[in-house]
């Protein structure tokens, strides 16, 4: 099994505070991996450092062997890899459709001369990009909103959206940021599918980062819990559950 | 789609029929307010492009516009004309010697205002939000300080005077027309996506994989361009430059049109500035002396600049979006408008 993503002994600190210290972790391809843990425990860092949002302090980051420390993100994304936002972040005036063709961005084929002269080439690329988005909002049962706003969307349509146009950047690894929340109990559950489903269709690896307990352990294969910027606990969901220091992260100390 | 090109090209046809007639027609007054309003056209589409579309909230137009006026205007004079106006400090020689016609003048103006942009843009995006606006209002000044100042060049204070009047309706209009084709063919490509991503969420722009810094670089060098042509034309039309005409007003101008027609809108951008060229022209009543029954108040100059700053106000309070929004004019929207008039009326 090949290793998609490894971190080793990633650390970030702002200014005296260290909110990451040495994580490490190995993800083979295809799994889907949920990284857990209090508020504040360092989660969104670690996604940030991994897409090249922020600079580790010390450490590497290998994705398919490759060191991607200090690659600018849009370098990140064009090796493969995508991420959807906490807070869903689309480009809110612009339409569904628009929102899935910024993510072929990064391997746009016409350069400005043919866009100014409208070359054959444009229309050409416009056209197979324009097809590619549809594909993949039927794939994702938007077609019938292509274009509509992204503000116009219902919250679980556009948290689709998003998931949409990190696919459409061909993506080999997919990093969801908390993507059940704010759903209620049948949009995490369809969501749920959803990602197992376009795992399956796209040969994805996915690390997520979730608080809902029922969704991360019925999702993921394998578990890391980071407290205080520390791993405390990895391994498989039922194990996970039953560690003791995961047990004091989450609900504190019973001596105390 | 074919027949929104022959519409598009009908009506460019069209506007050109209507500048032949002008020219021949009307009087040395409505050339010039048609004039105006090509330039000013030309001014507010491309700062509505790093503005509105690409959301980079700037102020530099009025440093651009210096830079190619200047340009196209050192480059048409003849160098007997610049010999008999640097009379203070002699013009140094290469530039003394330098003799274009009017077309490539303004098209080295274009491309040198636009080497500007492009190594402004360095330091200027590095920093976003107000601090972009504060570094590029800091270059607008500068570059009125640095033509004040550099006599052998600009002849500084002193202005250049005797531009041949080279600006017609023909120049102004095609080149406007021109910007705005290239404008809008910008802005309807991955590119012009890409710049609208940047203005409405930068972090998710990157993590699209789009690279921010490039987009955005593209649409301030397009702006810079283009407003290095529109200031050569503004030369050659006034035919007397100094320092004293770039100030941060005609930034300020720029800033209303581009703001009552709607942030984002080429359309916007057109109707406002017909509104803000003409109308600041109709407003020249209230900067004479007025006798309303038997009150006689004296003309106050610079009344025209109150009335456009309360309007400015207004619109900020009342319809932040401007006229159009973020929205474009398209013939099939007009088209659709027509249909559901006409169902309406059934």
């Amino acid at each position: 099994m090949n290793t998609v993503l490894k971190c080793n002994k990633m650390t970030m600190r702002f200014g005296g505070l260290t909110a990451v210290n040495e994580f490490s972790v190995e993800i083979p391809e295809k799994e889907i991996f949920g990284l857990i843990g209090p508020n504040g425990a360092g989660k969104t860092t670690v996604f940030n450092m991994i897409t090249g949002n922020l600079q580790p302090t010390s450490g590497m980051i290998y994705f398919y062997d490759k060191p991607i420390v200090g690659l600018k993100p849009y370098q990140i994304v064009s090796l493969g890899m995508a991420r959807t936002f906490q807070n869903i972040r689309l480009f809110t005036n612009l339409s569904v459709l628009e929102n899935v063709l910024t993510g072929f961005h990064h391997k746009l084929k016409y350069n400005l001369f043919d866009t100014i002269l409208r070359m054959p080439k444009f229309s050409k690329n416009e056209k197979i990009m324009v097809d590619m988005a549809m594909e993949l909002l039927e794939s994702v049962n938007l077609k019938d909103k292509a274009d509509f706003k992204a503000s116009e969307l219902p919250y679980g349509d556009r948290r689709k959206v998003e998931i949409a146009r990190a696919l459409a950047t061909g993506p080999k690894m997919l990093l969801l940021d908390e993507p059940a929340a704010g759903m209620n109990p049948q949009e995490t559950l369809s969501l749920m599918y959803f990602i197992e489903e376009i795992r399956e269709k796209f040969d994805l690896t996915v690390l997520l980062i979730e608080h809902d307990m029922k969704f991360v352990m019925s999702l993921c294969k394998r578990i890391a819990v980071l407290d205080h910027g520390v791993k405390i606990a990895e391994g498989k969901p039922e194990e996970v559950q039953k560690n003791p220091d995961v047990i004091r992260a989450y609900l504190g100390d019973i001596n105390a | 789609m074919k027949r929104n090109q022959i519409l598009t090209i009908g009506s460019i046809v069209l506007l050109f029929l209507f500048i032949g007639y002008a020219n021949g027609h009307l009087n040395a007054y409505y050339i010039r307010i048609l004039n105006n309003t090509a330039i000013f056209l030309m001014f507010a589409a491309s700062y509505n492009l790093i503005n509105g579309v690409t959301g980079q909230f700037s102020l530099e137009p009025n440093g651009f516009a210096a830079i190619g006026a200047y340009t196209a205007a050192i480059l048409t004079l003849t160098p007997a004309q610049k010999e008999a106006m640097f009379i203070i400090t002699p013009m140094v020689p290469w530039l003394q010697h330098i003799h274009m016609s009017f077309f490539p003048a303004l098209i080295v103006a274009g491309i040198v205002t636009a080497m500007v942009g492009f190594i402004l843009g360095f330091p200027v995006f590095r920093v976003r939000g107000d601090y972009l606006a504060i570094v590029t209002l800091g270059f607008g000044l500068t570059i009125r300080v640095v033509s004040n100042n550099t006599m052998s060049i600009t002849n500084g204070p002193l202005g250049l005077k005797g531009i041949a009047n080279y600006t017609n309706l023909w120049w102004s209009w095609g080149f406007a027309i021109a910007a705005m084709i290239v404008i809008m063919r910008l802005i309807n490509s991955e590119f012009g996506r890409a710049m609208k991503a940047i203005r409405d969420d930068e972090d998710a722009a990157i993590a699209m994989g789009i690279n921010t810094f490039k987009i955005k670089m593209i649409a301030f060098v397009t702006s810079a361009f283009f407003e290095g042509i529109a200031g050569g034309l503004l030369a050659h039309l006034i035919t007397t430059i100094s320092p004293t005409l770039f100030t941060f007003f005609l930034t300020f101008n720029l800033l209303i049109i581009i703001v009552i027609g709607g942030l984002g809108s080429m359309t916007g951008t057109a109707i406002a500035t017909v509104l803000v060229v003409w109308g600041s022209e109709w407003l020249r009543i209230v900067e004479q002396p007025m006798h309303i029954f038997s009150l006689t108040i004296p003309g106050i100059p610079g009344m025209r600049m109150v009335i456009f700053s309360i309007l400015l106000i207004i619109i900020m309070i009342f319809a932040r979006e401007g006229i159009m929004g973020q929205k474009e004019f398209s013939w099939d929207s007009l088209f659709k408008l027509f249909k559901t008039k006409k169902v309406a009326n059934k």
